[in-house]
């Protein structure tokens, strides 16, 4: 053991040294992945023969030359600004709707319709463009000599999908892409009005098939609501190759010379985490009680210390495990629910922890408990282990995929179909992007296939507890998390970011009130497709009375400990629909400005961004810490068929997750920490307002102190 | 915004005009023979109201008129009248029609100083030359149904048929008719007006057959009713029997309006009514019917535009997308009542409609 550093220099040292980097370099003939919806879990679309190679080089020498000559194309045919015509005599009417069959009667309200015409020389000439109304209308006037004139061998009308916003030498630009192409006759022009009719139109649709507020998306690159820029999709192949590289190899061994293969190889084939680093410097300090309450703390997990009601100066943290969810019987998912004592360095230390469930696959009594403490000897190393796991899935299902992804996803289905007008899509979309995207990607890798494979939950199980986590997340009467001592850096650093998103909104507010005001019928009608969509307020939906007494307790003890963690004020008068207690609040009931909703509308802002930013950066970021060695933490123990379940030693690999689901965790771990694009201050896409980023600018030495890099805090929730 | 004065412009704009009144003039005479010879002559039909009865009488100019003084309508003076009435298009009054009145000035069949033709409905269903030959191209129709395609693609045209239309009309004399696109009013004192033109029942009997909620999808169907008792002749029957009873007395009014030459060309359009409160409705003369014409003597008949004064005819017209383009079509499709005229002497007159149960039909033959 080194005698010569203390702890905390040697986890410096060490968090410097596992710090995530981008050094790869994508030679001519280094393998190529095209995109990350080809990522999967078993083997990825990784080309790596020459011939392949080859091929791959000759089609982006093709697709290069095809760029380059639909750019010419494009010049050479320009779509000028310019409208022509001089008596806007007739008029084209319509009216957008949703197609999907629930929301057939329901406007689009605010989407652009252009109306073209091209010559016989194939130039384009704009004849007029408009938005539709409220109600969905739209009224594109134009000349009818100029449509009919002989020059033109065809017009059509277009409708065009608000995108995004940007910022071009300190100018606000939108930009809109087109949507969807409706053909018109022209001779079918006669003066008066042509009615292209109800134009139905597949948007930012609600999926009907999730318990949650999904948005449909049919093929993941070709009919999305959405797409990644192409700097993101560039990153990600930057960074992932590698450890794709590594997952595949051991794939391969593992399933052609098993025996040539160890845990041990797979760890050491991934890049050095954290905790190994440290463990190499400092043995046995990472599984120590300082390390698990520093952690608890500061880490990843960003645990929520509840009070003790009796003893001051105590706290619970309390991770709940496989409850009655579906779940299968080969991992152990106990509850966790572990006593702090807060030190002199304020920094907590566990003192008990309480296990609920089966700890190992004989007895299977859910409701059967176990109390450890420092002095149960191996089996506090033991508890505290099982209690790490578990707060480790609880955090990667409940805090980061619930709590910050499908959140998320909520407010950017509910303000992408709406917000379009009015100064708010400036302030939230930047924010709010690609989250679907990503989303829709961890459905497939995450919640189908890794999770149910290496956890206790199924895939219905993790259904069923997302729908219930939701339940807890609300923007209204949000608050960051209480400062518990001045080692709570995580908890500061959070007060800070919180402080600046919500004076960052104030400023916004207040220089784009008009706006807002003028077209606040956008936010209500946002307010109702977040409040009609979201999912009811957790337990409000459960006779509380039909529960045996340990489950009612269980269901208490949660709901009590969620509005804790979650921030979820109970007690907020939220809206009835449908039958249901919606955890979401609505922004507005009001369809014209109300100056009651002013300041709470700054707050669900302040929370969207913050929701999409600070909170998912912080556990995305620190994964590879928490979740960088296998033996330390992964998703889910193994009961093995001894007696003693999960009370044994990291020697014991028959608790430990196997070989293939061990490679998988690391590249899951590393993948998600190691491939972020799209940050607040780097503001790869000029979408960040300059005020946003001037104002963190300004606490950037406050945030390092706290150990946060604000370069690192990504604008969006896109990984 | 002004454009600068220049001679190309002179120029250009000048070919555009003759190359429109070309293509104006080339569509009427071509809509005119095309008729005469695929429907007038062959069908012995008219373009569209065939369904119909004629009465004669007279009509008296008011005595105090308040329209601007015109040498024509001199006041108190009296003209022997004749009009028309018919359903368009169906032989059949029970379906859902339009139903029209045709003046005419005198107690010829067709010779006269002035003939006016009016339909039901302020506003019409096409607006120009343009629209008027898409509308019949999309006529498309079939057992009663027609303009399917056409209602669903010109919201304008739809609400002009839904406000049109009067289906199960007491009478056809209690209905209002509208002359819809203006004609040319010079009057005494030489100034250019524009004129418009409306028969009422003279007693203000209320108006009958207005469906006040009409369907956007059905109104292409203009089929009887399911349980429909009402034979297809019961309108020309009452107006037989209520002119042999009382007489039918209509009101013909006018509305004028000053020429401007920045008026806007949506003046002449059809489909937008002129502010009653700027330009209100003048009582022009009293029409009475004393005498219906038999089925023979009323089929006969013919109507023209061309049949008016000088300063009282039909606007001129610059393209086809003109609103006034529709009256230079019906003053250049003479052609096919000629050939209409020409097929009663050839086949002879087309018989009666007969009271039998083949409704939705626009065909003699059945
Ligand atoms: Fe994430």
């Amino acid at each position: 053991m080194s005698t010569e550093k203390n702890p905390q220099e040697i986890c410096k040292e060490c968090h410097e040294k596992t710090r995530i980097g981008y050094q790869y370099n994508d030679g001519f003939f280094g393998p190529k992945l095209r995109s990350i919806n080809h990522l999967e879990v078993g083997r990825s679309k990784i080309i790596s023969s020459p011939i392949t190679i080859t091929l791959e080089f000759l089609y982006l020498v093709y697709e290069k030359v095809r760029d380059f000559f639909v750019r010419i194309w494009h010049s050479l045919f320009p779509r000028r600004p310019k409208i022509w015509g001089e008596h806007k005599n007739t008029r084209i009417v319509g009216t957008l709707r949703y197609a999907h069959r629930n929301e057939l009667d329901v406007p689009i309200h605010h989407l652009k319709i252009e109306f073209w015409a091209r010559t016989w020389w194939l130039q384009w000439r704009k004849l007029s463009e408009a938005y539709s109304d409220y109600e969905g209308n739209f009224v594109l006037p134009f000349d009818l000599r100029t449509a009919r004139s002989w020059k033109i061998k065809k017009v059509q009308a277009e409708v065009y999908q608000f995108t995004h916003t940007y910022y071009d030498g300190g100018l606000l630009k939108l930009h809109e892409e087109r949507f969807k192409v409706l053909p018109i006759r022209k001779k079918d022009l006669i003066g008066m009005s042509y009615n292209l009719r109800t134009v139905r139109l597949f948007l930012w649709e609600y999926r009907t098939d999730t318990m949650v507020p999904r948005v449909v998306i049919k093929d993941h690159d070709k009919d999305a609501p959405q797409k990644y820029s192409q700097g993101r999709k560039d990153a990600l192949i930057a960074q992932i190759l590698p450890i794709e590289l590594t997952k595949i190899k051991h794939l391969e061994q593992i399933k052609l010379a098993p025996e040539t293969i160890s845990l041990q190889d797979i760890q050491n084939d991934y890049p050095e985490s954290l905790t190994v680093c440290i463990e190499k410097k400092l043995p046995g300090y990472t599984r120590s009680d300082e390390w698990f309450g520093l952690r608890m703390m500061n880490g990843m997990n960003r645990g929520y210390f509840e009070p003790d009601p009796t003893e001051p100066g105590m706290y619970w943290i309390k991770y709940f495990g496989v409850c009655n969810y579906p779940h299968n019987n080969e991992y152990a998912l106990p509850t966790a629910e572990i006593k702090f004592r807060i030190k002199e360095n304020g920094l907590p230390t566990p003192v008990e922890i309480h296990l609920t469930g089966p700890l190992n696959a004989i007895d299977k009594n859910p409701w059967q408990k176990h109390l450890f403490t420092p002095e149960s000897g191996d089996k506090w190393l033991y508890a505290k282990r099982i209690a790490r796991v578990n707060g480790g899935f609880s955090t990667e299902v409940d805090e980061h995929f619930c709590g910050t992804h499908l959140n998320t996803e909520q407010y950017a289905i509910a303000a992408y179909r709406n917000l379009r007008l009015n100064p708010l899509s400036e302030l939230l979309l930047p924010h709010l992007k690609e989250v679907v995207l990503i989303n829709h990607s961890a459905d497939k890798m995450l919640l189908q296939e890794y999770i149910p494979s290496a956890t206790a939950l199924t895939y219905e199980g993790l259904q069923l507890r997302n729908k219930d986590v939701m339940g807890v997340l609300d923007w209204n009467g949000w608050k960051p998390m209480r400062v518990l001592s001045e080692a709570h850096t995580l908890a500061r650093a959070e007060n800070l970011f919180w402080n600046v998103v919500t004076e960052y909104v104030d400023w916004f507010f207040a220089e784009k009130e008009d706006g807002i005001k003028k077209y606040w019928k956008e936010i209500y009608r946002m307010s109702e497709d977040l409040v009609n969509n979201a999912v009811p307020v957790f337990l409000s939906d459960v006779n509380l009375d039909s529960l045996s007494p340990e489950e009612k307790h269980l269901a208490q003890n949660r709901l009590t400990y969620y509005c804790g963690q979650y921030g979820f004020e109970k007690n907020k008068n939220r809206q009835v629909r449908n039958g249901e207690l919606k955890a979401v609040s609505p922004l507005t009931l009001s369809e014209e400005y109300n100056e009651t909703d002013w300041n709470g509308l700054k707050q669900a802002c302040s929370y969207m961004i913050m929701m999409a930013t600070f909170m998912h950066t912080w556990i995305n970021e620190h994964q590879y810490d928490d979740m960088g060695e296998v033996l330390y933490n992964c998703g889910g123990l193994r009961f093995s068929e001894k007696p003693e379940g999960v009370l044994q030693p990291e020697s014991e690999l028959s608790i430990a997750p196997d070989l293939t689901r061990s490679t998988q965790m690391l590249f899951f771990t590393n993948f998600l920490s190691r491939t972020e694009y799209g940050f607040i201050t780097r503001n790869e896409e000029h979408d960040i307002n300059p005020e946003f980023k001037k104002r963190l600018e300004v606490h950037r030495k406050a945030f390092s102190d706290l150990g946060v890099n604000i370069d690192n805090i990504e604008s969006r929730t896109n990984i | 915004m002004t454009k600068k004065l220049s001679l190309y412009r002179i120029i250009r704009n000048r070919i555009r005009l003759w190359i429109d009144l070309f293509v104006l003039w080339i569509t009427a005479k071509a809509f005119g023979w095309m008729l005469a010879i695929f429907l007038s002559f062959p069908y012995r039909s008219r373009m569209s109201h065939n369904n119909g009865i004629a009465g004669q009488g007279q009509m008296k100019i008011v005595g105090n008129p308040e329209f601007p003084e015109h040498p024509f309508y001199a006041a108190g003076k009296v003209f022997p009248v004749r009009v028309r009435h018919a359903s368009a298009t169906f032989l059949d009054d029970a379906m859902n029609c339009i139903r029209s009145i045709s003046i005419k000035l005198s107690h010829n069949r067709f010779k006269s100083p002035f003939d006016i033709e009016m339909n039901s409905g302020q506003t019409s269903l096409f607006w120009s030359a343009a629209s008027f030959l898409k509308f019949g191209s999309m006529r498309k129709e079939k057992w009663g149904v027609e303009y399917v395609e056409y209602n669903r693609l010109y919201p304008e045209g739809l609400k002009g048929a839904q406000q049109a239309v009067r289906r199960h009309a007491t009478s056809f004399h209690n209905v209002h008719y509208y002359s819809k696109t203006p004609f040319l009013f010079v009057g005494k004192d030489g100034i250019k007006r524009y004129a418009k033109y409306r028969v009422k029942p003279f007693d203000d009997e209320p108006e009958s057959g207005i469906d006040n909620n009409p369907s956007d999808w059905d109104m292409s169907n203009q089929r009887v009713l399911p349980h429909e008792t009402r034979g297809r002749n019961f309108l020309k029957y009452e107006y037989e029997d209520r002119v042999k009873r009382e007489g039918a007395k209509y009101r013909l009014q006018i509305q004028t309006r000053i020429a401007q030459d920045d008026d806007d060309p949506e003046v002449f359009n059809n489909m937008i009514l002129w502010d009653e409160q700027i330009f209100p409705w003048q009582d022009l003369g009293v029409i009475e019917i004393t005498e219906v014409l038999d089925w023979k003597e009323s089929t006969r008949m013919g109507f023209s535009v061309n049949n008016m004064p000088k300063t009282l005819g039909v606007l001129p017209a610059k393209s086809i997308f003109d609103y006034n383009s529709l009256n230079y079509l019906r003053a250049h499709s003479e052609i096919a009542r000629k050939a209409r005229m020409w097929s009663y002497w050839f086949w002879g007159v087309p018989p009666e409609i007969p009271d039998n149960d083949n409704r939705n039909v626009s065909d003699w033959g059945k």
